[in-house]
C-alpha cells in the first residue's frame, strides 16, 4: 500500500479518508483524523484530563447549518452549496443570491463591473502592436523611392499633413480605448498644432485617466 | 495534430488554451439538469452548429479509441469522457478547436494552440461564440455579462490557461515565488501541475487568469502578452545562469537523461518527466553536439508522456505493460521515428 498523497510506503498507521489512503505524516499535515488520534492519545494516558472530554466529542460536529436554509426557488441550490464550491444551479440563482455573489466576486476579482463585449458582437482584438508599427507602408514607400532632395521634402510634408488629418479624423470619431498611449499622445500634439483645442483637451484627459489607472 | 505544429516560444510555453463559457436561457446549469433537459440542450446546440462545419459526437456513445482521441487531442477530461451524463462534443476541422456540451456550462468553446499565440486562439474561439450567440438565446445581463455556472468565470466567461515548462525557474531558489507574485500583479494565478493521484509533473506549471469582470477581452489578451514576455525572459535568464554556473553538472544530467530515454525498456511517467525536464534545461545552453535532439523532439516527448489515455484508464493494461509501452514510445521518438 502506498500513500496517495506523497507516494511513500504505508506502515502500520494510516488514515482512510473518503476512500483515500493517507500515510500518518500526510494526514497530520492535512489535519485529517485529528479527532481519532487525539482520542487514542487520551485513552492511552493513565489519568486522562477530564476537561478535555467535551472538546473531543464536540469537535466533529462543529458545523454551521445556518446557511443551508436559503434556497433558490427554481433549482433548489442552497447558499451553503454556493459558498462552499462557487457553483450556481441556474440563472435565477444570480437574483436569489445576488448579495453573496457580489461579495464573492469582489473578493475574487476586485471589481464587479462588466466591461466585456455584448453578445453577438465580435470583440475587436488588435494583433501585435509592434508588428503594425514596423510594417508601416508609408515608411516603406519613402525608403524605396529616392527622389531629389527638394521634391522629397515636399512629398514628405504633404504626406505628413495627410497623416495628421487622417489621425485627427480617426481619433475624433473612434472609441479612445482602441488607441495606445503613444498614439494618443501624438494625436494630442497634432491637435494642438492644428488648433483643435477641444479635441486636445479630451485626449489629455484620457491620458491622465490612463496614468491614474496604472 | 495541433500540438505537433510549430508554435512561437515552444521551448517555454507548451500550449495556450482558451475556454469561452456560454449558457442557454431557460435551462438550469448542467450540474442541476435533468436528462430531458440535457437531451434538449444537445439537440439545440447541434442544430445551431449545423452551419458551422462541426462534427457532432455524443460522449456516452463513444468507444475507447474515440475517447482516447478526444483525450489526447482535445484535452477532454477523463471524468467527462467516462461519465454517464448525457454530454456531447463538437469537433472542428481546425486543429485544437472544439465545443464541449453539457460539461460545466451548456457550451464551452475550447481553443488550443501550441506555443504562445494567444490572439489566434482567441479569435477562433470568439468567432464560434458569436455564431452561437446569434442563433441562440444566451444568458446575459448588462450587470454581470455572460452568466456562467461557476462564479469565478462570470463576466467575459473567458478562461485562459497556459502550460509552462519552467525547469530553470524551478531549479533557481526563490524564483517560483518571484514569478507567482509577478503573475498576481496582472491578476493571474500560477500553480504547479498536479494530477489527481498526487503525481507532480516536474517543471511544469499552469498559469490561468483570475479576472473576468471589470476587464475587456483586449485587456486580458494584452496582459497575457506581458505575462508571457516576463516569463520567457525570466526562464531564459535562469536557464542560462544555471547552465553557466553548474556547467558540468547540467551537462552530465543532460546526457544521462538522453541516454536513459534513448535506451530504457521500462519507465514510469514521473521518471520520464523528470528526465525530460533536464533535457529542456540544457538544450539551448550546453554543448549538445553528441546528442541528436531538437526542440521538436523534446516537445513531442513531453506531449506524448504527459497526455496518454491508457495511463489514465484504470482497467485495460497492467501497470507493467504500460511502462513497457511507454518506454517503447519514448525510444521511437528519440530515434526520430513517427510514434503513433
Amino acid at each position: 500500500m502506498r500513500c496517495s498523497r506523497c507516494g511513500a510506503q504505508i506502515g502500520n498507521s494510516y488514515v482512510r479518508f473518503n476512500g483515500v489512503l493517507l500515510c500518518d505524516s500526510c494526514a497530520r499535515e492535512l489535519k485529517i483524523g485529528e479527532v481519532f488520534r487525539r482520542q487514542n492519545a487520551l485513552f492511552d494516558q493513565a489519568f486522562p484530563m477530564l476537561d478535555e472530554f467535551p472538546g473531543i466529542f464536540s469537535a466533529g460536529s462543529d458545523l454551521d447549518f445556518a446557511n443551508a436554509k436559503i434556497r433558490c426557488p427554481r433549482c433548489g441550490t442552497t447558499l451553503r452549496e454556493l459558498e462552499s464550491g462557487g457553483q450556481l444551479g441556474c440563472i435565477e440563482c444570480y437574483n436569489t443570491f445576488n448579495e453573496s455573489i457580489m461579495k464573492n466576486i469582489l473578493k475574487l476579482q476586485g471589481s464587479s463591473e462588466y466591461m466585456g463585449r455584448k453578445p453577438a458582437e465580435a470583440a475587436k482584438i488588435k494583433a501585435d502592436v509592434k508588428d503594425a508599427v514596423s510594417s508601416d507602408p508609408v515608411q516603406g514607400e519613402e525608403l524605396s523611392a529616392q527622389p531629389a532632395a527638394s521634391e522629397k521634402k515636399t512629398i514628405k510634408d504633404k504626406k505628413e499633413e495627410a497623416k495628421t488629418e487622417d489621425l485627427l479624423a480617426k481619433v475624433k470619431d473612434a472609441d479612445l480605448t482602441e488607441f495606445t498611449d503613444k498614439e494618443i499622445e501624438d494625436a494630442m500634439k497634432k491637435a494642438a498644432e492644428a488648433e483643435e483645442y477641444s479635441l486636445a483637451v479630451k485626449l489629455r484627459d484620457e491620458l491622465k485617466s490612463r496614468k491614474g489607472e496604472n | 495534430m495541433w500540438y505537433e505544429n510549430e508554435g512561437s516560444n515552444k521551448d517555454v510555453i507548451l500550449s495556450t488554451k482558451i475556454i469561452l463559457s456560454r449558457n442557454i436561457k431557460g435551462f438550469p446549469f448542467p450540474p442541476k439538469m435533468s436528462d430531458a433537459d440535457r437531451e434538449n440542450v444537445l439537440g439545440m446546440v447541434r442544430q445551431a452548429a449545423g452551419s458551422m462545419d462541426l462534427n457532432f459526437v455524443r460522449t456516452d456513445e463513444l468507444d475507447d479509441t474515440a475517447k482516447a482521441d478526444l483525450y489526447n487531442q482535445f484535452y477532454s477530461g477523463y471524468a467527462f469522457l467516462n461519465s454517464d451524463a448525457k454530454t456531447g462534443y463538437l469537433m472542428s476541422k481546425t486543429d485544437g478547436l472544439g465545443v464541449v456540451i453539457n460539461s460545466t456550462d451548456h457550451i464551452n468553446i475550447v481553443s488550443m494552440v501550441p506555443g504562445s499565440d494567444i490572439v489566434t486562439a482567441y479569435k477562433r474561439a470568439d468567432e464560434l461564440a458569436v455564431k452561437f450567440e446569434q442563433s441562440m438565446d444566451i444568458a446575459y445581463t448588462d450587470k454581470f455579462g455572460f452568466l456562467t455556472s461557476q462564479i469565478k468565470s462570470v463576466g467575459t466567461g473567458m478562461q485562459l490557461m497556459m502550460t509552462l515548462a519552467l525547469p530553470g525557474i524551478e531549479k533557481t531558489e526563490g524564483a517560483v515565488q518571484v514569478l507567482a507574485k509577478r503573475a498576481e500583479k496582472y491578476d493571474w494565478q500560477m500553480i504547479p501541475m498536479t494530477h489527481q493521484d498526487g503525481l507532480r509533473e516536474s517543471g511544469i506549471y499552469v498559469l490561468s487568469n483570475v479576472a473576468t469582470l471589470g476587464i475587456t477581452e483586449q485587456e486580458i489578451i494584452d496582459r497575457t502578452r506581458k505575462v508571457q514576455e516576463d516569463i520567457i525572459k525570466l526562464e531564459n535568464t535562469c536557464r542560462k545562469n544555471i547552465c553557466t554556473k553548474k556547467k558540468s553538472i547540467v551537462e552530465d544530467q543532460y546526457y544521462r537523461a538522453y541516454a536513459t530515454l534513448s535506451y530504457c525498456r521500462r519507465i514510469e511517467t514521473a521518471e520520464a518527466l523528470t528526465l525530460i525536464n533536464w533535457l529542456r534545461l540544457g538544450q539551448n545552453f550546453v554543448d549538445t553536439s553528441d546528442a541528436d535532439l531538437d526542440w521538436n523532439k523534446i516537445n513531442k516527448l513531453t506531449q506524448k508522456v504527459r497526455r496518454n489515455y491508457s495511463d489514465s484508464a484504470g482497467k485495460g493494461m497492467r501497470p507493467k505493460d504500460k511502462s513497457v509501452a511507454r518506454a517503447k514510445l519514448i525510444r521511437d521518438i528519440m530515434k526520430g521515428g513517427q510514434a503513433t
